[in-house]
């Protein structure tokens, strides 16, 4: 209910504010991806022990980005806190093939859940530099969007946070998308 | 930079060559990254203080005379630690100390006669100053310049938050302040009648009230090791159980061969995934440029932590263990870092690192109980807003307010406030990563000594020290006195907004914490806080009623069917809305609200002070009417 009247406000001020959570296992880039979006910095990686959140604008949008550590068994922590999410980033390691089911299993537990219902869903196919890593169409496939997601729009992007690569493109596609009026 | 790499990868290398000699390589007993902390800027209170050895001859790796630590080092891996940090000497101006208000400034409340009774004399004192300062700028002039970007522990001087000028120009005052204490300490050591000669003793005096205070403010950095494992009681744990991280090593590595998909395994890959992302700006956690070897310090982080896992499988392995354990093995060897973390998991945070997550909802429960009655101010800008209740109750009428206003009592203790998703970490991590290190490291030395509720205390000084910062966002459109009307007006995106710059407010602000007496003087002990009423009895009084409280929610939800399960009931959830999953029953929030936890200064403290004064009044008039 508030969500919409923020959105029309929003609408009606031509400037856009959206809740985003980024998700994904743990040593994927989230922290990474927030700060070279944020400060234009490489931050060295530690593990997030609870989450960061900063905002990004971006043109006319507001980003409230929510980066939330990604050891599984902290999840119970945070993840009521999310209900009017706008938009779910789901980092994925990609030069990570050994772990590639165990991120999409995770991912699918997400989107199942009730809050994620028909969230804009945008998957960074993160660490393209090195060398092994998957090509964006190849995480896309194995992940199986295309099949299982019928009612959400949902897009993969191949990303590198190190040069920034992707996450500007990631950030429009999401803030067009939800525009959309689905929801 | 450069000149600290090399400087570390000599120190590598030269610890690299004396490998687990003296346990027949069975595991290392000392960390061989344990970074020396010599002191050789104080040589005051005696001419023939070891410590008076000149620069050059630490500079060139000469064995002297002090121990490591722990005392238990041998001279060849002591060698090779030797030069990564100077300890009090980088960046110290061979400025003459001019205030000898020391004890002044360092001591607040009218503690400081204490101090002087230690002080020879008002001449003695100053002289020694001028001695300590002599010497500080002497090792800075030699080693000064190697330490440009590294701190004494190796961890990187400049950050996002915190400028290298503003570290220089904290460091430059605070670097004589340590001197100082140091220098209290060892005359604190003679007076007790303990050796000093050794410059990292092994004994402390018994627990005291001065030396108490002497800890609050500050353990000489290079005797942190020893007292930690002192106050923490660590050689009677290892004691019980003598050979057991040995075992645990041995079956280490059994388990990595025989059962490669069990749990445990599971739990020995998220460590891997940890390791190198512990302190990579710390020095002792890098590799050497030149040489992709693991550096010592993180082949004896796997073994603690896989070790722990193996020992305690109902916390296995918890992100921000690697920080713990990684912070106690730059200043204790391999197995006593190994029990002083099973100390820190068991007595100061119990079930905190617990899979189930429990017991860190019981301390921001308690933590979210002492904000509200210590620190009140605060509480308004953290304290859960109500729109949801009142979104739930669409006809809002004052019977229902009267319920709201009770569950507003306690019911933060089940749904705790969004800004717990915050301080939860502060707990995890005891602060590691959450302020500079400086004053994370005094805030584990009164830890140490005072046990957990200084957590909690401290938690109380940084959020109240952020209050200005937090006066600074958008107010809070919702409180109990606002009506629903005019909620529903501003809409959610002003909460939503505000409550934004309050998480970003409590997420960066405790970074800036450069100056560890900032808080500590200003407020943890500062009287007008009364932070000092907040003791380990009323802590643990306080977890209890908060466990207690939490498990009697559960309970009335699942007798009630409410689809509240136990997920839900641990979660930080405040923006649930009308799903169902509030206990919507008015019985269960009278019944809940009817418990309210009394803090001990309403019996102790002022009732109590009350009757007393009750009492005096009554015998004074009957005293008057007998006469």
């Amino acid at each position: 209910m508030g969500n919409s009247i923020s959105k029309a406000l929003g609408r009606l001020f031509g400037s856009k504010e959206m809740k985003i959570l980024m998700l994904g296992l743990d040593k994927a880039g989230k922290t990474t991806i927030l700060y070279k979006l944020k400060l234009n910095k490489i931050k060295t990686a530690t593990p997030t022990v609870g989450f960061n959140v900063e905002t990004v604008n971006y043109k006319n949008v507001k980003f409230n980005m929510w980066d939330v550590g990604g050891q599984q068994r902290l999840r119970p922590l945070w993840r009521h806190y999310f209900p009017a999410t706008t938009a779910l980033i789901f980092v994925i390691d990609s030069s990570d093939r050994d772990r590639m089911k165990e991120a999409k299993e995770e991912l699918y537990s997400i989107i199942g859940e009730k809050e994620m219902e028909k969230v804009v869903l945008l998957v960074w196919a993160n660490k393209q530099d090195l060398k092994d890593a998957m090509k964006p169409q190849e995480v896309s496939n194995f992940l199986e969007l295309e099949q299982n997601l019928k009612n959400q729009p949902w897009c993969v992007i191949g990303s590198n946070a190190l040069s920034g690569q992707g996450l500007v493109e990631g950030l429009s596609w999401i803030s067009n998308s939800a525009d959309a009026p689905k929801k | 930079m450069q000149n600290d790499q090399q400087r570390l990868s000599l120190h590598n290398r030269a610890v690299l060559t004396h490998p687990y000699k003296r346990l027949g390589g069975a595991f290392p007993v000392k960390s061989p990254s344990v970074p020396n902390f010599h002191d050789r800027v104080y040589p005051g209170h005696s001419s023939s203080d070891p410590a008076l050895v000149n620069d050059d001859s630490i500079l060139s790796g000469h064995p002297t005379a002090e121990p490591s630590c722990l005392g238990q080092a041998s001279p060849s891996e002591h060698d090779g630690n030797l030069s990564v940090i100077d300890l009090y000497g980088d960046e110290v101006e061979s400025q003459r100390v001019d205030d000898d208000d020391d004890d002044d400034d360092e001591d607040q409340d009218g503690t400081h006669s204490d101090d002087l009774d230690l002080v020879p004399g008002e001449g003695g004192h100053h002289v020694e100053l001028d001695d300590v300062t002599a010497a500080t700028s002497k090792s800075a002039s030699a080693d000064g310049v190697n330490n440009t970007h590294f701190d004494r522990y190796g961890f990187k001087k400049q950050n996002n938050y915190i400028s290298k000028s503003e570290y220089d120009s904290w460091w430059g005052d605070y670097s004589q302040y340590c001197v100082r204490r140091k220098h209290k300490w060892q005359l604190l050591l003679e007076k007790s009648g303990l050796p000093v000669t050794d410059d990292s003793p092994a004994r402390f005096p018994s627990k005291s009230e001065r030396l108490k205070r002497y800890v609050r403010k500050g353990i000489p950095a290079e005797w942190r090791g020893n007292a930690w494992w002192h106050f923490a009681r660590g050689q009677e744990k290892l004691n019980k159980n003598k050979g057991i991280y040995s075992q645990l090593l041995q079956k280490m590595k059994q388990i990595k061969k025989q059962n490669p998909n069990e749990k445990q395994v599971q739990d020995l890959d998220i460590i891997e995934r940890d390791l190198n992302r512990t302190f990579p700006d710390n020095v002792h956690f890098q590799s050497a440029s030149y040489n992709k070897e693991e550096p010592p310090i993180i082949k004896s982080l796997r073994r603690v932590l896989v070790a722990f896992s193996l020992y305690n499988p109902k916390i296995g392995y918890c992100q921000s263990m690697n920080f713990l354990a990684g912070l106690l093995l730059l200043f204790l060897d391999e197995e006593r870092a190994f029990w002083m973390l099973v100390i820190i998991t068991s007595r100061y945070l119990p079930g905190v690192h617990n899979i189930n997550l429990e017991g860190v909802n019981i301390d921001q429960g308690v933590l979210m109980l002492c904000v509200k009655e210590y620190i009140p101010e605060v509480w308004s800008y953290i304290k859960p807003s109500i729109d949801h209740h009142q979104q739930n109750n669409k006809t809002f009428s004052p019977s229902n307010n009267k319920v709201l206003f009770n569950m507003q009592k306690n019911e933060f203790l089940y749904r705790l406030p969004p800004i717990t998703l915050c301080t939860a970490s502060w707990f995890m991590s005891c602060f590691v990563g959450i302020v500079p290190i400086e004053t994370t490291l005094r805030i584990w030395d009164c830890l140490f000594y005072e046990e957990s509720h200084f957590l909690f205390k401290t938690s109380l000084a940084v959020l109240k020290l952020s209050e200005h910062e937090l006066s600074k966002t958008k107010p809070r459109s919702n409180s109990l006195n606002y009506s629903w009307t005019s909620n529903q007006r501003n809409g959610s995106m002003g909460q939503e907004d505000s409550d934004m710059e309050i998480f970003q407010v409590i997420q960066t602000f405790p970074k800036t914490l450069l100056n560890p007496n900032e808080i500590f003087e200003k407020i943890i002990f500062k009287r007008r806080f009364n932070l000092n009423r907040l003791d380990q009895d009323e802590i643990d009084r306080c977890r209890k009623f908060v466990a207690a409280q939490r498990l009697k929610f559960k309970t009335y939800g699942e007798l009630l069917g409410s689809t509240a399960s136990e997920a839900e009931l641990t979660s930080a959830n405040v923006n649930t809305d009308a799903k169902g999953t509030h206990i919507t029953s008015d019985a269960v929030n009278e019944a809940l609200s009817s418990e309210v936890y009394g803090f001990k200064k309403s019996l102790a403290g002022v009732h109590w002070n009350n009757s007393i004064k009750e009492k005096v009044k009554q015998m004074r008039k009957k005293k008057d009417r007998n006469d």
